[in-house]
């Protein structure tokens, strides 16, 4: 099939050629009479024309019962235009003859029928050869307001004017042509049919009566000099002349409406001319043996053919959509098959297919009969579309490419036009995209004299969808990647180079957009510039913005979005700032059921997903939301974005437009963009909306590739009244900014101002501190009265802040002497003179080097507990609170809102004094004991300690020094219980802290440092076990007679004895306790005291006592007594002590006090 | 001979596209997507269900325009292979055209075996490409 084209013929003769092919043949076209009916004249409208037109082409066949008997159907087609040269073809295919010719036109005057009549006969001669009957309608040419009639030749009154003496032809008049659906137009034309059918017939008997060697010779225009002084008797010649004759035979059967007698006499033709190698006729014999058969299978399809020569494509696509390419054998004729008998030498499907490749194979062969070749190549494409043989329809269609034809440029645009139209019948939408395509680049080719950048932009576009591209962006796959990149690209681009062209900036605006929309992944660097800088130039013309463009035709154009200049990286829809947020009023409690875990979805969670993208914080109307955007600047040139805004739909929302101008290829340029909603609802943001590049575009989120959330859906909730809160340290001289300085146990009053700035009275106020209360003590009792606050108004609530701090050293130096020895030296050895040196010196096994040392293991670990226990805050640095103002007001109160505003402190405590070592001393009465500690002045300025009511001392910076304070002892009725068993830790650890309470509820070291003041609490004091012995009270009450007599009513002095006197004592040890008091053992012992610290216990050469100074008692009753006796006589004259003492289960000892002195007299 | 090689995928986006003249690369994408509607075509009669025959995989000679002909073939997985041939070159016999086609599907399969290729993606296998060019550069 492939074309060589074979010139037989040299030199062709001046116009044997057809002008141009007829795109639009069909098979069925071999039966039908064709019929021109032309326009004449000018006073019949163009449109009265058309109309006219149609209502004749809808008297396309008639019946006709012939001399025989048998009724013929006869097809009719008319043409409004038809050259002469196709016409001469008319012996080569009898359906190209013009058989009929009817003119239709207006006069007004008798010149315009004259001028009618005029052109009716010139066009009769002009197709004289063919021509077998004529009309020439006239209108207006019967006076009006009579009824149309027709009418012969002009005598009639009625006629208004008369045509010309030497019109020969049968005039047919009517009033107006406006006359709406008389019958008699189409009564005429079926007459006119029918007279045609009859001449038709006529011939076709007088051929068909022929004598055989009397046939001439049928020639095909270009051939008629080829046979020029050949041998017309040769024996192939003869046969020639028959095999042509039946050929046309067929041809006039055909069209007489005798198919199957048309198929007889093509068969024999083929025969007869394959064997002379005729092959110019076998190749027509061929093609009207195929169309016999069609005709014959489907008698009846062609009905519609008239309308169907008009449809657009759209139609056709659905003409083929209703008929799926599986069905092959059921057309829509088929139903006829079953009525009617088919001949037997009717051709099958894939015969007909055949017969025409071989017909194009004859043709091709022949350079005049081009023309006929691509005709027929349409042909069978149609007939392969109706059979259903799509593969062999694009082989019929591709091989009409390779017929080189001369056409004019709109020639050549209707050709492309119909195989695009075909292509896209069998479903090859890429073929006829790019048909569509070519024809549209012919409408605007250089050769092309009339250059129609309309029509271009227009089949552009309708090529769009054979490239897998549409005008709307929506349609695109996100992922990109679809394929065929470059050629989208091009076609895009020749799109808008065609809307430019056209004039619409507008729409060059558009698809330029879209192609950076959709195709951005596709496009390299370079490209992307080139574009973007290409859309700014056409969007200077017109602006581009987001809304549907509507072209003339009814296609709208959906809007397109450069939704990748500028790029989002990200976008963040932030929340409100920690003082604006709303908060829920109350805490519902969440109820999660009886389980901590359930597996279990209950209903309240099932209805999650439907919320699962709304954000899990709040915004509150009236109040500025923010939304970050991280913005990538595709292109090396400076980008100017502006008014760039948020898109959202929900509640109403204002945002503020902004400008930004990004750098050449900048990364993730960080963009804020700000709004406020307007209404309580819920905010849904889509996206944003930029104008760039002179285009406005809608970024919706969910076409953003790097964006994962298809929108951001946020709450909004009713407004709510906004509080500044600040702390106004007016009275305290160290502040900077929020910042306390204070020395450890130092307090400092302040003022919390808070300030309503925002819209609404505040109504509600509730201040909380994370901080414990004994450092921030908010005063609110006079908060209630001054609510609700108005706009603009201020609070003052009054805050009190204590420096709390440890002053007792958590771990006493390991190697107490340090202590000692700096107690001892330098200026404080005179501070330390107002201890009283005699306590120290008194009990040196009480001064606290020997009681640390005992038992470090325990001690340390009972240390370490009491370190845990006692309330800490590290008595050095900053701490940092927070007050919190929980606040509300109308309408967010209603909706169960507050806000919370935060004022941060930052106390900063700095060492004021600090207790480094401690001990006790028993003191001079049984009730109270003396609490000696090592005040150590941390500061750098002098500090005066006040530490009891009347008593102070100075201590010069980083000085330390050693102050007693008389404490009464802990009662039993605190510590009592205690005595019960004292093995259990616990039980050592309890006592201590309750008699560390007891000493630190009764004694505040105050000091006073210039005009600042402080107290320093004893709390967290640890006490050692011989320690709890003095501070608590004893549980034994002595009694102790001297000489029956009570030493004490002569006050403190010495008991006064002289040498030799025999002293007898009487010591009673009473138990106060509520329990009995088991292995305790009384001792006496004397001593002499030399007021240096030391004590001489050896004084067995200067006393004698009778009776026993030790006595065992297994137990002692509760509240019961035990009684010692013993007798004393002193040798010497001198000063003597007697210290009494009870041990218990020998871990306690308790002494009476003070010690009993004798005051020992020679006897003089 | 092949001045043409494409490797189109199962939704008929070009995996892999080369031709022997760089300027000539969007006719040849032309050309090569125009051919694919035939092959659909194709495809399609043979998925018909009266179709008892296992389709073959080379489909012969899809169209042939003035200066080559196109020729397709179609794996078990609809990964189309498209030769376009120059037409003015000595004709080639069938099962030259066919052995081209064997040579490509067997490189395309060593390609996709790469347990790193993503199916669908374009192929950028060095030693595939290089099978390419010497077809395209061979004779």
């Amino acid at each position: 099939m492939r074309s060589a084209v074979s010139v037989i013929l040299s030199s062709p003769l001046p116009d044997p050629n057809m002008s141009h092919p007829d795109y639009e043949q069909t098979y069925h076209h071999h039966a039908n009479l064709l019929i021109l009916v032309k326009h004449v004249g000018e006073e019949l409208s163009a449109k009265n024309f058309n109309k006219i037109f149609d209502r004749i082409s809808r008297v396309n066949s008639g019946r006709i019962v012939d001399s025989g008997g048998v009724t013929r159907n006869i097809w009719a087609r008319y043409i409004k235009d038809y050259p002469v040269g196709n016409n001469d073809w008319g012996d080569f295919q009898t359906h190209r003859r013009l058989l009929g010719l009817i003119t239709v036109g207006k006069c007004g005057s008798q010149k315009d029928m004259d001028e009618l009549c005029r052109v009716h006969e010139s066009l009769k001669v002009r197709y004289n050869s063919t021509l077998y009957d004529t009309r020439c309608i006239m209108y207006g040419a019967l006076v009006e307001n009579q009824p149309s009639s027709e009418s012969e030749g002009g005598q009639l009154p009625t006629v208004a004017y008369t045509p010309p003496s030497n019109f020969k032809s049968r005039g047919v008049y009517f009033g107006n042509e406006a006359d709406p659906e008389s019958p008699a137009l189409e009564d005429l034309i079926s007459e006119f049919i029918s007279s045609l059918f009859w001449v038709l017939e006529s011939k076709r008997h007088e051929r068909s009566r022929e004598k055989i060697d009397k046939v001439s010779l049928l020639l095909a225009p270009f051939e008629k000099k080829d046979f020029v002084g050949l041998d017309m008797e040769s024996r192939s010649n003869k046969k020639r002349c028959v095999g042509r004759m039946t050929k046309h035979l067929g041809d006039l059967c055909l069209q007489a409406g005798l198919a199957p007698e048309a198929l007889n006499h093509y068969h024999a033709a083929v025969e007869t001319l394959r064997s002379i190698n005729d092959l110019l006729w076998l190749g027509s014999a061929c093609e009207g043996l195929s169309a016999a058969s069609m005709c014959v299978r489907f008698p009846n399809l062609h009905k519609v053919q008239s309308v169907q020569r008009n449809t657009s494509l759209q139609e056709t696509n659905k003409a083929r959509n209703s008929n799926p390419k599986g069905n092959q054998g059921s057309e829509p004729g088929s139903s006829n098959l079953q009525v009617h008998s088919l001949p037997n030498n009717v051709l099958s499907n894939d015969e007909i297919c055949k017969n025409y490749r071989e017909s194009i194979i004859h043709y091709s062969k022949y350079q005049h009969a081009g023309v006929i070749e691509v005709e027929v190549c349409f042909k069978a494409a149609r007939v392969a579309i109706e059979l259903n043989m799509v593969i062999q329809t694009a082989s019929f269609l591709q091989n009409i490419i390779f017929i080189t034809l001369s056409l004019p440029e709109e020639e050549k645009i209707r050709k492309l036009m119909t195989l695009s139209e075909l292509y896209g019948k069998i479903g090859f939408q890429r073929k006829a995209s790019f048909y569509q395509r070519l024809a549209a680049t012919k409408y605007v080719s250089a050769r092309n004299p009339q250059t129609n950048w309309d029509q271009c932009y227009h089949l552009m576009l309708q090529s769009l969808s054979g490239h897998r591209l549409s005008l709307d962006p929506s349609e695109y796959p996100a992922g990109g990647n679809n394929g065929w990149g470059r050629l989208q690209k091009q076609v895009l681009q020749d799109v808008v180079v065609a809307a430019k062209r056209v004039g619409h900036s507008s729409l060059a605006t558009r698809h330029m957009t879209l192609l950076l929309q959709v195709m951005w992944s596709e496009l390299t660097p370079q490209e992307r510039h080139e574009s973007a800088q290409q859309l700014q130039v056409i969007a200077a013309q017109c602006e581009g913005s987001p809304i549907p463009l509507v072209l003339d035709t009814g296609l709208v154009i959906p809007p397109a979005n450069l939704i990748h200049i500028p790029t989002a990286e990200s976008f963040v829809v932030h929340e409100l700032k920690p003082n604006l947020q709303p908060l829920k009023l109350d805490k519902i409690k969440e109820d999660y059921g009886p389980f901590l875990f359930t597996p279990l979805k209950l209903k309240s969670q099932e209805r999650k997903p439907g919320v699962k993208d709304k954000l899990n914080y709040l915004w509150v109307a009236e109040e500025e939301g923010q939304v970050e955007i991280e913005l990538t600047n595709p292109l090396q040139f400076e980008l100017e974005v502006s008014n760039m805004r948020l898109l959202t739909t929900g509640v109403v929302f204002e945002t503020l437009p902004l400008t930004v101008t990004l750098p050449p290829d900048v990364q993730k340029y960080m963009v804020t963009l700000t709004g406020t909603p307007k209404e309580v609802g819920e905010l849904e943001i889509k996206g944003y909306l930029t104008h760039t590049l002179g285009v406005k575009s809608n970024c919706r989120l969910k076409y953003l590739p790097k964006i994962s959330r298809p929108q951001f859906t946020i709450e909004v909730v009713p407004a709510l009244p906004y509080l500044e809160a600040s702390l106004n340290i007016g009275s305290s001289k160290d502040r900077s900014g929020s910042t306390i300085f204070l020395y450890a146990g130092e307090s400092a009053h302040c003022n919390l101002v808070l300030e309503n700035v925002g819209r609404g009275s505040v109504e509600f106020i509730e201040i909380t501190s994370d901080c414990d209360s004994s450092v921030v003590h908010v005063d609110i009792e006079n908060l209630p009265s001054q609510l609700p606050l108005p706009e603009n108004g201020k609070i003052s609530v009054p805050v009190t802040v204590f420096a709390a701090g440890n002053f007792m050293n958590s771990f006493p130096a390991v190697d107490s002497t340090s202590v000692k020895s700096s107690v001892m030296s330098g200026t404080n050895l005179s501070s330390l003179s107002s201890l009283r040196p005699g306590q120290y010196s008194d009990y040196p096994s009480t001064t606290p080097t020997p009681s640390f040392r005992s038992g470090p293991s325990s001690l340390s670990s009972l240390t370490s507990q009491m370190t845990q226990m006692k309330i800490d805050h590290s008595s050095k640095g900053t701490i940092e609170f927070h007050l919190k103002v929980k606040y509300s007001g109308k309408p967010g109160m209603d909706a169960g809102y507050c806000r919370l505003a935060t004022v941060t402190l930052n106390l900063e405590v700095s060492n004021s004094i600090q207790i480094s070592n401690w001990d006790v001393l028993p003191a001079e009465t049984s009730n109270q004991f003396y609490l000696v500690l090592d005040v150590v002045n941390l500061t750098n300025q002098e500090v005066e300690i006040q530490y009891t009511a009347n008593k102070s001392i100075l201590i010069e910076e980083n000085e330390s020094c050693r102050v007693p304070i008389p404490i009464d002892r802990c009662p039993l009725s605190k510590i009592g219980k205690f005595f019960q068993s004292e093995d259990s830790l616990k039980e050592v650890v309890d006592l201590n802290v309750t008699c560390s309470d007891h000493i630190a509820s009764l004694v505040d070291v105050k000091w006073v440092m210039g005009d600042r003041r402080g107290v320093a609490s004893l709390k967290g004091i640890t006490l050692s076990s011989h320690m709890l012995d003095v501070v608590r009270m004893s549980p034994i009450l002595w009694e102790i007679s001297v000489n029956d007599e009570d030493p004490n009513t002569n006050g403190t002095s010495p008991y006064a004895v002289s040498i030799g006197e025999c002293v007898q004592i009487r010591v009673v040890a009473r138990n106060a306790l509520t329990r009995p008091l088991t292995n305790l053992s009384l001792s006496v012992l004397f001593f002499q005291d030399y007021q240096n610290g030391t004590c001489n216990y050896n004084l067995e050469g200067k006393l004698a006592t009778t009776g026993p100074s030790y006595v065992s008692l297994p137990m002692v009753a509760e509240l019961g007594a035990a009684t010692m006796e013993c007798c004393t006589v002193f040798f010497y004259p001198g000063e003597y002590k007697m210290s009494v003492q009870c041990n218990s289960q020998g871990r306690h000892t308790w002494k009476q006090m003070p010690p009993l002195e004798f005051d020992v007299q020679d006897v003089a | 001979m092949a001045v043409c090689v494409a490797i189109i995928g199962k939704e008929n986006a070009p995996k892999f596209i080369r031709c022997t003249d760089r300027d000539q690369e969007l006719d040849f994408h032309y050309k090569v997507h125009s051919s694919l509607d035939i092959i659909e075509e194709k495809l399609l009669a043979a998925s018909h269900p009266k179709a008892t025959e296992p389709r073959e995989q080379f489909l012969g000679m899809l169209y042939a325009t003035e200066e080559h002909k196109i020729y397709g073939y179609v794996t078990n997985t609809k990964m189309k292979i498209i030769i376009v041939i120059d037409a003015n070159h000595q004709a080639l016999r069938d099962n030259e055209i066919r052995a081209m086609f064997r040579k490509l599907h067997g490189a395309y399969a060593d390609a996709v075996c790469n347990p790193f290729y993503i199916p669908g993606d374009q192929v950028t296998s060095k030693k595939f490409t290089e099978t390419v060019l010497s077809l395209l550069v061979k004779s």
